[in-house]
Formats: structure tokens, sequence, C-alpha cells
């Protein structure tokens, strides 16, 4: 911490280099469809891309682990926030089946899209009728 | 040395701008105090006005939509510009660097700035009373709160600004503790006060940026229908509850922690003995802030979250108990064979343990999902969050503020009234609160400007009490200006309680501007009841 560092030129083009290559990646990937994992590829590019940028650009690499502590820790809370969050969003439905998942498929944001059961396979509307879970549906 | 004696952060530097503009933590602390008073009083008429229409059925003073208005107004001014801004920002701000010995905290200019962005956010808020007020309750709901008529955006508006004066009151103070303590003043050796603003900090610091969010995600979608939280946009609702009780409960312990902080500070020192337990205060205190971080969702039980969320959420909240209990046994060992003297804070933090321990066993009712299904939205949880936040808060705040106010303003305020006001707060404060505990385990709904007749005993008897509640609170306040008359100083070597920390041996009453004339040397930890004498002292 005493003593200043000074991060050598090519350091920062190298990482810059990097940035722009994992940009391309992300462009890339977009034009493949891999289904749920399509949100998990994204973040997990861009995830690397700011901890590069924490890492490098802001010398939380070389600063009192104080800081890097801290920065994690805000990271951890994030993680708390979504991770118990998707407790209820992937769980809803355990004891009341109708509760499970009626919003998304009823939105009108949704009704350009063919009708999907829970696990987004497609299903034709007599059958949904038979469950008696479509009554809402228009 | 005389002359040097007399001068104090009161007096000196003289003018307007000398306090508008000052750097000062002491005088920063007494204009969050005074902000906060205001806001108090505010909020407390409006608490009074619905008292005074609930007394009886029916609509008698106020239409529905203004008593609408009203318990929402009452609920934001009173959690968002006075109790979280006013422990931290009055009492902290002003004893922190006394309690380290340092001249001021780490960052002057940024405390200052803080304190106007309070200001600006309270602008904020008083703009939306102006105009018409809000309607949605201080938890701002959707859907009902992007569908309302009323002005929701400048109320969030304010939230969001005062939310940066809670960021940088907390990480000034984070700094202020690592940085500026004198040497010799380790962790074990600080205050329990500067543990509990410790904690509260780290909570403040992290947890505030939620509510940011929030408010900006709610004004978007009003302005622009984004569709985060509207259903027929393929949102959900329910996030925003989410989203909001991230913040909301820990903000919850943003509120209690100091309050802990002030009560582990009293104790000893009214009770000439020893803090017991010294240790397991500091840690229970980091503790119910991490775990105040992972039981948001007992706030929503009867949301339509999933079941298997319910239950982890409902056991991970009898968590909170334990850490909280910890706390509350080692005040009391701390006063068994103490030499315990009622003094009036001494009189405000024994009504803290009766009427906290009540509101923290009642939460444990709540966090059990069966109960709070029954109990939700009812005048039960009402009067749980009274007790804690009233009953605990704030009259810790009140037990604090009469602790310090000969240290701050080098006045004694009569005693004798302060002790029947405190008597007054406890009876007119469970009078009030405990009437609905029964109002809501019958059933009465809570933000209801009418009710069955059933009800009416109950609702009159909280009413009439509320009254009397109000009352001793103003009075004490009032109590407490008054010792502000002329002629009325104390002698600058005053320690009345007879206090170890560094606040009360190493500076006058009131403080030197500087805090401490020279660097103070540690002689004794700050609660050696057992090692060191020191003598209660009181001159005029």
């Amino acid at each position: 911490m005493s003593e200043h560092h000074i991060t050598p030129l090519k350091t920062y083009l190298a990482v810059a280099g990097t940035l722009f290559f994992l940009t391309a990646v992300t462009v890339w990937v977009s034009y493949f469809d891999f289904g749920s994992f399509n949100i998990i590829i994204a973040m997990g590019v861009a995830t690397m891309k700011a901890s590069i940028v924490a890492l490098f650009f802001m010398h939380l690499l070389w600063d009192d682990k104080k800081n890097l502590t801290m920065f994690v820790m805000s990271l951890m809370f994030l993680g708390i926030f979504i991770t118990v969050t998707l407790l209820d969003t992937g769980f809803r439905g355990g004891v009341n089946s109708e509760v499970e998942y009626p919003i998304n498929n009823r939105a009108t944001f949704y009704d350009s899209l063919p009708l999907t059961d829970t696990h987004g396979h497609p299903v034709d509307e007599h059958s949904a009728d038979q469950h008696g879970e479509d009554e809402d549906h228009h | 040395m005389a002359e040097n004696q007399k001068q104090n952060y009161l007096t000196h530097p003289k003018g307007i701008m000398s306090w508008l503009l000052t750097l000062d933590h002491k005088r920063i602390g007494l204009m969050y105090l005074f902000g906060g008073i205001i806001f108090f009083f505010l909020g407390g008429v409006l608490a009074l006005g619905m008292r005074l229409e609930l007394a009886a059925p029916g609509n008698d003073f106020v239409s529905n939509d203004t008593y609408n208005n009203m318990y929402t107004l009452h609920g934001a001014i009173m959690i968002f510009l006075f109790i979280i801004p006013a422990i931290p920002g009055a009492l902290g701000n002003i004893l922190l660097p006394l309690m380290l010995g340092a001249k001021d905290v780490a960052f002057p200019r940024l405390n200052l700035a803080s304190f106007y962005i309070y200001t600006i956010g309270a602008l904020f808020v008083m703009y939306t009373i102006i105009s018409g007020g809000v309607d949605t309750g201080w938890t701002f709901y959707t859907p009902y709160s992007t569908t309302s008529t009323s002005n929701v955006i400048p109320m969030t508006m304010g939230i969001f600004v005062i939310g940066f004066s809670s960021i940088l009151t907390g990480l000034n103070f984070i700094a202020t503790i690592h940085k500026m303590r004198i040497p010799g003043l380790t962790w074990y050796k600080l205050p329990l006060f500067v543990w509990a603003l410790y904690g509260t900090s780290l909570v403040q610091i992290t947890a505030t940026p939620v509510i940011a969010i929030t408010m900006v995600l709610l004004i978007l979608e009003r302005l622009l229908g984004i569709g985060i939280f509207d259903p027929a946009l393929g949102g959900d609702p329910v996030l925003y509850q989410h989203f909001f009780w991230f913040y909301s409960h820990p903000a919850v312990y943003i509120m209690i922690l100091p309050a802990f902080g002030i009560i582990s500070e009293i104790i000893p020192v009214h009770s000439r003995k020893k803090v017991w337990g010294y240790k397991f205060i500091a840690f229970s205190t980091l503790s119910i802030a991490f775990i105040g971080f992972l039981v948001w969702g007992h706030h929503m039980f009867t949301s339509g979250q999933s079941v298997f969320s319910q239950i982890v959420f409902s056991f991970i909240t009898y968590f909170v108990g334990i850490p909280t209990g910890v706390k509350i046994f080692s005040w009391m060992l701390t006063m068994y064979k103490g030499q315990v003297s009622f003094t009036p804070p001494m009189l405000y933090a024994l009504s803290f343990l009766f009427l906290f321990t009540i509101g923290g066993l009642t939460g444990i009712f709540l966090g059990a999902v069966a109960l709070d299904i029954h109990l939700h939205d009812t005048y039960f949880v009402v009067a749980h969050f009274h007790y804690v936040m009233q009953g605990g808060t704030i009259i810790a705040f009140l037990g604090g503020l009469h602790h310090w106010w000969p240290k701050s303003m080098g006045t004694m305020y009569n005693q004798t009234v302060a002790s029947i006001c405190c008597l007054g707060v406890f009876l007119g404060f469970n009078g009030t609160f405990f009437p609905q505990f029964l109002l809501g385990l019958r059933g009465m709904p809570r933000r209801y400007a009418t009710y069955d007749q059933q009800f009416a005993e109950l609702h009159n008897y909280s009413s009439f009490w509320s009254g009397i509640l109000g009352l001793s609170i103003f009075i004490s306040i009032m109590n407490l200006l008054w010792s502000l008359r002329k002629n009325n100083k104390l002698d600058p070597g005053t320690n009345p309680w007879g206090g170890m920390t560094l606040e009360w041996t190493h500076t006058t009453s009131p403080p030197h501007p500087h805090n401490f004339e020279e660097e103070p040397v540690l002689e004794h930890g700050p609660y050696d009841y057992d090692k060191v004498i020191v003598e209660p002292t009181f001159k005029k």
C-alpha cells in the first residue's frame, strides 16, 4: 500500500485487447441459441470483463486487500439477493400449482408468442384447457 | 488556559455562516438533531391526527383519502427523515470523534455534504406534502404505486436522495473508526456505541444502494412503463417487494443498532459497573447486521411468494433472536449487583428493556408463517413495529439525548420533570400500543380510517393514551430546550453521570471547537468501573 504501483503500458494494452476480444465474443455468441444458457453465457462474459477492469484498471489487484474484500462483499450481497429471490420465483406452485406460472404465460407481452407450459415447451390450448389451468386465457 | 476553557464549539466561531458552512462534526450533528426533531414533530402531529380520527368509528374528522395520505406521510417521514438519519446523523456525529479521541470525522466536508443531501431530500418530501400528498403507504407497493394518481414520484425521489446522505455518513464513520482512533484505543477498548455505529454503517453502505435502485425502477415504471413490476408486460409485482425489503429489513437494523449502542453506554455508566460480556455485545451487533440481510422475506408471507422461500425465511428469522437475546441478557447482568441510579437516561434505558423485549418477542410470533398469515396487515403488526421502533429506537434516542445533553450543550435540564415525562412516555406508549395487539388479534386491519363498533372500546383507549404519549414527549423536549436559557451553564469540567469514555474524561462540556486541547492519552478502558473510580461531578 505504501509504495505506489505503476502499471506498465504493456499490461494496459493487453487488458484493453482482452476487453475488445471479449466484446467480440459477446457479439459472436448472440448468433447462437443456447436456450436458458443464453443469459448465463452473456452474464459470464460480462462479469469476466468487469472483473478485469476492476483488477487492472482500478488497481484492485495491487491495492490494500481490504478494498478487494469490500468489493467482493458487495458482489456477495448481490449474490444473496438474487439467489434467495430465486427461492421464491423458482419454487412457486409447490403447494398451489395454479400460482406456478400464471404471470408470464398470461402477460399481454407474451400474446404474440406460442403458449408454453412451465418448462417452456409449446402446448396447444385445448389440452391445457383439460387440465383446468387455462381458464383466464383470452 | 482559563480563556481557552471558555471557548467551546457552540460559541466559537460566531455567525450564521459559521454554522451553515461548518466542518465541525458537533455542529453538523446539532443541525441533524434540529432537522430530525422538526420531522419528529411533523410525523407526531400526523400520528395524533390519525388517533383522533380513530377515537370513534365513522369518518369524523378526515376523509378516507386524507387518512391514506396521513398514514403514508407519517410512516415515510418518521422512518426516512427522522429515525434513520437522527441517531447516526445527530448523536453519532456529535459523539463518534469524541469517543475515539479524534479532532473530527475522517472526511469533514463529506459530512457537511451528507447533511445538505439530507436537506435536499427533505425538500422533495415537503414538496410532496404541499402538492397534495401521497397515498400508497410508506412501502410504495406495486401495482398501486405505479397506478396511483398521487405524488409518488417526488416522494420516491426524496427517498432516493436521502439514501445518498445515509451512504456518505456510513462511509465516513467506517473510515473514521478505522483510521482516527488515538494510539492504544484498540478495537476491544472502543465504547460499545462505536461498535454499534460501525455495524450500522456497514449496513448503510451495503443496503442503501438497493433502495435507490428500487426507487429508480419504480419511477421508470411509472414514467415509461418498462415492465419490471407490471405482469401485463411480463414483470412481477412481488419482485418489487423483494427489492424493497432487501433494503428495508436491513434498514430496521440501521434504526435499532444505534439504539442498542446507546443503551450499552447508558446502562454501565448509570449502574457504575463494568459492562457484562463486552465482546458478546460487540459481536452480536455485527451478527445482527449480517443476519438482517437474510430475512427480508418474512415481510412477504402473504404476497404469493413460494412456500419453500416462506419456510426458509421463517427459519432464518428466528436466528435474529439469538444475538438480540445475548444483548438483553448482557444488559441485565450489567445491572445485576450494580449501583443503579434512577436518573432520567437510566429510566429511558429501563423502559427500553421492557418495551423492546415485548417488541422483539411479538416479532417471533410474526416470524412464524402460520400465525403471520392470520396477523398480517392487522394492528398486531402495527403494535409490533411501534414497540420496536418507538419503544426501542425512539426511547433509546430520548435516553441518549438526556444522557449526552449536559455534554453537548453544557446545561442540565430539570431532572424531576424529565423523569416524570419518561414515566408519561412509558405509560402513554403502552396505553396506546398494547390495545393494538388485542385489536390485531381480533382482526382489525391496518390502514383503515374507520372500523366496526366491536373495536370501538380498544381504539378509544388507544387514542386517549396517545395524547398522553404525545404530550409527554413534547414536554420532555421543551424541558431540554428550556435548560438552554441564560445563566444556566454548567461548570466546563462537569461529568454529571461519572462516565469513563473519552468524551466525559478528556474534554470540557460543551467540548472545545477542536474537541481536545491536546491529543488525549488513554488511561483506562471505557467501562473499567472495577479498576478506576470516576466520581460524578456536577457543579454550576
